[in-house]
């Protein structure tokens, strides 16, 4: 999809890019990391010609990029850097439709995209008539991605994307940009200096520093195989910890252990139905697939009698969430298990302590007897 | 009467350097000495300028001179608007794809518009009370009542050109004013 060959970058005396090579597969999400200066914003520029290159090629879905004029390049290829590239007297609305507009596409389509898309990136329809200033820096960001993705571009490029927002939005964004990511499937070269969001995201990482490609690889490759001292700094002490980032909780959600049941149903219809089913966990939905409640029903003990509890407002995991996250909330709220939703907030199952230890200790078994 | 040529020029002006500082530097700084020569001292080089080509006295000296002290504001305010536009807006417009002059038209004219504009209105109002000096060179307009005023030791005369040159200034100022705020894009005064 993307192949740079022997790419090198001058400023001055100074060499930004060092004779860089490297394949970027179709549909992947390919994390550039590095310290500041260290090139990988120059590289990300070089892919729609901001920054021309002095020597060797890129060459975009077969095309060398020097054959294709910068203008209509730049159309097909998606670009998003951090908040302030919204333009300020522009709408909501007509920021994402520049694109769209600059590719002389008609009206009719660009209203109905401009709908798809915002439904997209889970902002509400009413936010199009607003301009940039009204919006949080979160909602900024997703207007930045859905115009980026207005024009359908197969190409994506974003530079720290995040990197001006809090973060625990930013952990909020980091999730449903993957969940989206996973619906459209873009190749995607991202640059960023935050080495958990590179582990997090990331396909495949390009480890940059002083202008050298140090080490471009697949995520789990990286974190058990580090090239040299540098990675290893940079993956830091508890890289095993972090690999278990890498591991989703989407990976371990069960669909059974639980009923649901509707939120119009009575407690009482609840209750028989989970004595019925033999059952300890029921979760009320409405008719959007929302979840509403928990209902909990204990077992009884010698000295204790069966116990049936309603809990609203229950805590949830979202799919896109990685392990760590998910242990962590374990942890904070002491439960063991924990019902998970998507980013549109529908139910979709739930998550057990117990059988992530199962299959993390399957996994143990298998890559020893490898070794 | 001057103030079209004004605009017409200055702007002008404004955009041809607001892409080439070395120049800038020069014409802003020209247009700065300009400013600082008495307005009454003006008239008079014009007037001497014009002498030869038996234009000397009236209303082409006049709007000449009122034409070189609007320059400042203008030009400047069109040279600092255009620049002012921050790098990162420009980078995310040249990276969706958007050509120079697209750029230009979109993007950094509409961002520039309420700076350009308080230019203008600065030199407006300036433009009155420089005006005002006019009727010296036979040029007319409200000044001559203030000089007719002062000949004739008139007071009545000197005051009612006085509030009618203030109101004047005043008038075209919140006029101005408004003009500003219609043609400022919306977006740009939205409150967070």
């Amino acid at each position: 999809m993307i192949e740079l060959t022997n790419v090198t970058k001058k400023f001055g005396n100074k060499t930004a890019v060092n004779n860089f090579s490297l394949h970027i597969e179709k549909g992947s999400l390919t994390m550039f990391i590095g310290p500041s200066g260290c090139g990988k914003t120059t590289t990300l520029r070089m892919i729609n010609r901001l920054t021309p290159f002095d020597n060797g090629n890129i060459i975009v879905n077969g095309t060398p990029i020097n054959d294709i004029d910068p203008v209509k390049l730049r159309r097909n290829i998606g670009y998003v850097i951090q908040e302030i590239g919204l333009f300020p007297h522009l709408t909501v609305f007509e920021n994402i439709a520049i694109v769209p507009r600059l590719l002389k596409w008609d009206q009719k389509k660009i209203v109905h995209r401009v709908e798809e898309i915002i439904e997209l990136v889970t902002l509400d329809q009413s936010f199009v008539q607003k301009y940039p200033l009204e919006l949080s820096g979160g909602e900024r960001q997703r207007v930045g991605l859905a115009r980026a993705l207005a024009a359908e571009p197969e190409i994506l490029l974003m530079d720290e994307p995040f990197g001006a927002i809090d973060p625990i939005n930013r952990l909020k964004l980091q999730d449903s940009f993957l969940e989206i990511q996973e619906e459209i499937k873009k190749t995607i070269v991202f640059v960023t200096h935050d080495i958990n969001e590179a582990i997090k995201m990331g396909d495949k990482i390009a480890i940059i520093d002083k202008g050298n490609l140090i080490q471009y690889d697949d995520v789990s490759q990286i974190l058990s195989n580090p090239a040299n001292e540098f990675v290893e700094n940079l993956l830091g002490q508890d890289r095993n910890i972090k690999a278990l980032s890498l591991k989703k909780a989407k990976d371990y959600v069960l669909k059974d252990g639980f009923i649901t049941v509707l939120d119009t149903e009575t407690h009482e219809t609840i209750e028989k139905k989970m004595k019925d089913k033999n059952i300890e966990i029921a979760f009320a939905l409405d008719k959007n697939n929302h979840l509403k409640s928990r209902f909990v029903l204990e077992k009884a003990t010698s000295n204790k009698r069966q116990k049936f509890i309603h809990n609203p407002a229950p805590w949830t995991i979202e799919r896109q969430n990685n392990i760590n996250e998910t242990l962590s909330k374990m942890l904070e709220i002491g439960e063991n298990q924990l019902p998970v939703v998507n980013r549109k907030k529908e139910f979709v199952g739930i998550i057990k302590l117990s059988n992530i230890f199962e299959e993390v200790k399957k996994k143990h078994i298998i890559s020893e007897g490898k070794n | 009467m001057s103030v079209p040529i004004s605009i017409l020029v200055s702007v002008s002006l404004g955009f041809y350097i607001s892409s080439r500082p070395n120049i800038a530097k020069y014409v802003i700084n020209v247009a700065s000495i300009m400013m600082t020569i008495p307005s009454l001292a003006l008239y008079g080089v014009m007037v001497v300028l014009f002498a030869p080509f038996k234009l000397g006295l009236g209303i082409v000296p006049a709007i000449s001179a009122i034409t070189i002290y609007s320059l400042l504001p203008i030009t400047r305010n069109t040279y600092l608007a255009l620049n002012q536009v921050k790098p990162g807006m420009i980078e995310a417009a040249r990276g969706i794809g958007m050509s120079k002059n697209q750029i230009l038209w979109k993007i950094k004219i509409p961002l520039s518009i309420p700076v350009i504009m308080s230019g203008i209105r600065i030199a407006i109002v300036m433009g009155v009370s420089v005006a005002t000096y006019a009727s010296l060179i036979a040029a007319g307009g409200l000044g001559y009542f203030i000089f007719a005023g002062i000949g004739r030791a008139n007071l009545t005369m000197v005051l009612v050109g006085a509030v009618l040159i203030s109101a004047l200034g005043i008038g075209i100022n919140y006029f101005l004013l408004k003009v500003e705020d219609w043609i400022t894009p919306r977006g740009l005064k939205v409150k967070r």
